[in-house]
């Protein structure tokens, strides 16, 4: 289950992840309550189990009842929790090119608040906090981490391509000097203001690069799943069903979807809410139809605010069933997506198809794949959207379907 | 033409209202048309038809599109994405490039210009923009005034050093990273335009802001925060949404104790928001498609026209005390202890928490000393020297 890095044995890592206001955290942190109670001793012994939370905008100190800080902090028996403080961690991961930038920048002339602004990296504040609870995961001191991200979009993306951020932090700083840069030699003379050579960062430049390739084997690896968390609302389905394929663009592997806030059959008998019972069921429906081969965990709303460690683990319990709680849910492979030279190469694992009913079109952003009676559309990101359909086959229960890269004009 | 924003956190329903607002606003006699510059974009999931990059009528008067940088980028400056494009070339593959081409602020800065393109092409009463969860909201505020920055300290001198040098290295393997004389023109007219719109936004009497949030805590707690910082962009938010009330007929029984916490965070909403409120009840439904969002518009606004002003009331004005200027600016839900004052030339420095802006000075008290701040009753008062 776990791999081992060094001979230090790292911990399974579990990120949730969601549209805003589904229940991302209190899903996060029921699950860490559950792992860490005795009662999950049954089914694999209680795990130790860290919490972190890792969006910007935290709540995770809320729903434990606990005063939550960058260090991490035993918030019960076998569990420890955190809320990731980026600017902080981004001194100690940043810090150097940071100041590099701000230096310039405040050579300019500019204000020194308004330089550290404009020296803000792009996605930086999102990698330093994975960058920190990767670091926990390979403490040793872990057996499950589990990770409140922030709301899906751009996050995710940044956080699974150290190779953007690297480039990212080059072209930057290309820009700046394109830009800035341009002065420097004629000025240099005139100012008596030293200004840091560029080979300054440089080592800390490749450093920062071992860290994110470090990190990005690590969210790619088998014992790192994603789970996409949705309510039974149009908008938070359609929205996940977009997730879904941008993490299969970087690698990343869902292995469920948790449906949030169904409400429970004594709800349903309120007669205001009468009509919501149907309207849930068919969204069960639909949702475990378009993440199949994910499992979908269903959690029921509770009748109060779920406060404390005893409150989650019990939730947790509830819809978290009787695999172990650190068990990888679905080892199917997802779908996947290659950027070829001249195309991109899309797999998507169809087992049962047969060649003879099968039907692959393109419609805008959708793929849709038709094998017999079933129809399915597969969401493309969105880089792929203006590509077109050149080639489809199937071969061994597995789709493979060719885009052509439009032209740089 | 009205500019109403539509912001608040993540999954509190701004798409929904954003929606009904612009129904809303054509049901009484207006054109509008409406942005939305959300990247993870909803509009066509809650309408239930799909809306794309180019305006489409989505009901009479009633047009609408999705902001998408990528596209836009693809189909203005084209300056100065091929700069772009050639720094990148060495470093990463096509599909990275990209990606990368939508850099941070990269969002909220076409958002800026959608805005300003409606209002230039003068067709439209109001605009509505569905805006990103609030923190990107910010930042589109604060574009104007980096830019505004970076032009007044850094532009120029660019401009000089590129003219200077590109006759030396424009031979050598560095000359293609030397922006053209192209690049600079289209980078001259993007400020124009960004300036344009901070013009808009900053006028209380064009703009508005409009707050969306459940009554739930950790919304209300980040809608108070929100409230504060749009007033310190000087963004006048004229009124608070409360969305997905439990109503009455449903506020008991099993949803008892939820009905409980809703009415202390009602009592709440309305202790910190001092500026219009408007209930949208919890549906035993999905409010979706152009009819569940047109009446649930009229029952929101109940008769009022969505696209007039909700509350007078400016974030940031000038008067006298004693003979002296004082600058106001309200900065509702902000404490005092997370305040922070500091003149700095002809801007002023204001900190909240870790939010902050420099606000260009009025040319009467530009480059004056600042003699007193304080904070009373959720006002920043700034009395300058004579």
């Amino acid at each position: 289950m776990r791999d081992t890095l060094r001979g230090v044995t790292a911990a399974r890592i579990v990120l949730y992840t969601g549209k805003g206001g589904v229940g991302k955290t209190t899903t996060a942190a029921s699950h860490a309550a559950y792992a860490a109670s005795a009662s999950a001793s049954a089914a694999g012994g209680p795990l130790r189990t860290l919490v972190a939370s890792a969006d910007a905008a935290h709540s995770l100190g809320d729903v434990l009842g606990q005063r939550l800080g960058g260090e991490t902090l035993l918030v019960g028996e076998n569990l420890s929790a955190l809320e990731v403080d980026a600017r902080a961690e981004m001194e100690s991961h940043w810090g150097s090119i940071r100041d590099y930038l701000v230096a310039i920048f405040r050579y300019q002339g500019i204000d020194a608040t308004v330089a550290e602004e404009l020296a803000l990296l792009p996605g930086a504040e999102e990698l330093t906090t994975l960058l920190a609870v990767d670091a926990l995961a390979r403490s040793g001191d872990y057996d499950l981490v589990i990770v409140d991200c922030a709301p899906t979009g751009s996050a995710l993306r940044l956080l699974t391509l150290p190779e953007v951020a690297r480039s990212a932090i080059r072209v930057l700083l290309r820009v700046q000097q394109a830009i800035t840069g341009l002065v420097t030699p004629l000025a240099r003379n005139v100012l008596s203001v030293p200004l840091p050579e560029s080979s300054v960062f440089g080592d800390a430049e490749r450093l920062l690069y071992r860290k994110l390739r470090g990190l990005r084997r690590r969210l790619t690896a088998e014992t790192t799943s994603v789970r996409l968390v949705v309510t039974p609302e149009r908008m938070v389905i359609d929205e996940a069903v977009r997730a879904h394929t941008d993490l299969a663009l970087f690698e990343l592997r869902p292995d469920a979807v948790v449906m949030n806030r169904l409400l429970p059959d004594a709800a349903l008998a309120e007669p205001f809410f009468h009509s919501w019972g149907e309207l849930q069921e068919e969204r069960l429906r639909e949702v475990r139809e378009r993440f199949d081969p994910l499992p979908v965990l269903e959690a029921t709303l509770a009748e109060d605010e779920l406060l404390g460690i005893e409150a989650l683990a019990d939730h947790g319990a509830s819809w978290l069933g009787v695999e172990p709680a650190d068990a990888v849910l679905c080892r199917t492979a997802g779908v996947r997506i290659r950027a070829e030279e001249a195309f991109w190469r899309v797999e998507i694992p169809l087992p049962h198809a047969s060649p003879d009913s099968l039907d692959v079109a393109k419609l805008d952003e959708d793929l849709w794949i038709t094998t017999g009676t079933r129809r399915r559309a597969v969401r493309l990101p969105r880089p792929l959207a203006r590509a077109d359909l050149t080639r489809a086959r199937l071969e061994a229960g597995v789709l493979t379907v060719r885009l052509s890269r439009p032209s740089a004009n | 033409m009205r500019v109403i924003l539509l912001t608040g956190k993540g999954g509190v329903g701004k798409t929904t209202h954003a929606l009904a607002t612009a129904f809303g606003a054509a049901a009484h006699g207006h054109r509008v048309t409406l942005l939305s510059t959300d990247p993870a974009h909803s509009l066509g999931d809650a309408l239930g038809e799909r809306v794309g990059g180019r305006n489409i009528e989505i009901a009479p008067r009633v047009l609408a599109r999705e902001v998408n940088a990528q596209e836009e980028l693809h189909h203005s400056w084209g300056e100065i994405q091929r700069w772009l494009r050639e720094l990148l070339r060495d470093d990463v593959d096509e599909v990275v490039a990209e990606e990368l081409l939508v850099f941070p602020g990269l969002e909220e800065l076409m958002a800026l210009r959608a805005v300003r393109e409606v209002e230039a092409l003068g067709e439209s009463d109001v605009c509505v923009v569905d805006c990103a969860p609030t923190g990107s909201t910010l930042r589109m505020l604060r574009f104007p005034d980096a830019l505004r920055i970076f032009m007044e300290n850094l532009f120029d001198l660019e401009r000089r050093g590129a003219r200077l040098l590109r006759p030396l290295i424009e031979r050598t393997h560095a000359g293609r990273l030397l922006p053209s004389e192209a690049f600079f023109d289209s980078f001259e007219k993007l400020y124009e335009e960004v300036e344009d719109v901070r013009q808009i936004l900053l006028d209380d009497t064009r703009t508005s802001a409009r707050l969306v949030v459940n009554p739930a805590r950790v919304v209300v707690e980040e809608g108070r925060r929100s409230f504060a910082y749009l007033s310190l962009y000087g963004v006048a938010t004229d009124a608070v949404i409360v969305n997905r009330v439990l109503p009455p007929e449903a506020a008991h029984g099993w949803f008892a104790r939820w009905a409980e916490k809703e009415s202390a965070e009602l009592s709440e909403i309305e202790a910190s928001f001092p500026v219009p409120r408007f209930l949208a009840p919890l549906r035993p439904f999905e409010v979706r498609g152009r009819e569940a969002l047109e009446a649930m518009a009229a029952e929101l606004y109940g008769g009022r026209d969505p696209a007039e002003r909700m509350t007078e009331g400016r974030p940031i004005r000038l008067g006298q005390h004693a003979g002296r200027t004082v600058l106001y600016i309200a900065l509702p839900g902000a404490s005092k202890e997370e305040l922070e004052v500091t003149a700095r030339g002809t801007d002023l420095l204001v900190r909240v928490r870790d939010a902050y802006r420099l606000v260009a000075l009025p040319d009467s008290v530009a480059g004056r000393r600042v003699r007193s701040a304080q904070f009373v009753d959720g006002t920043l008062e700034v009395q300058f020297e004579k």
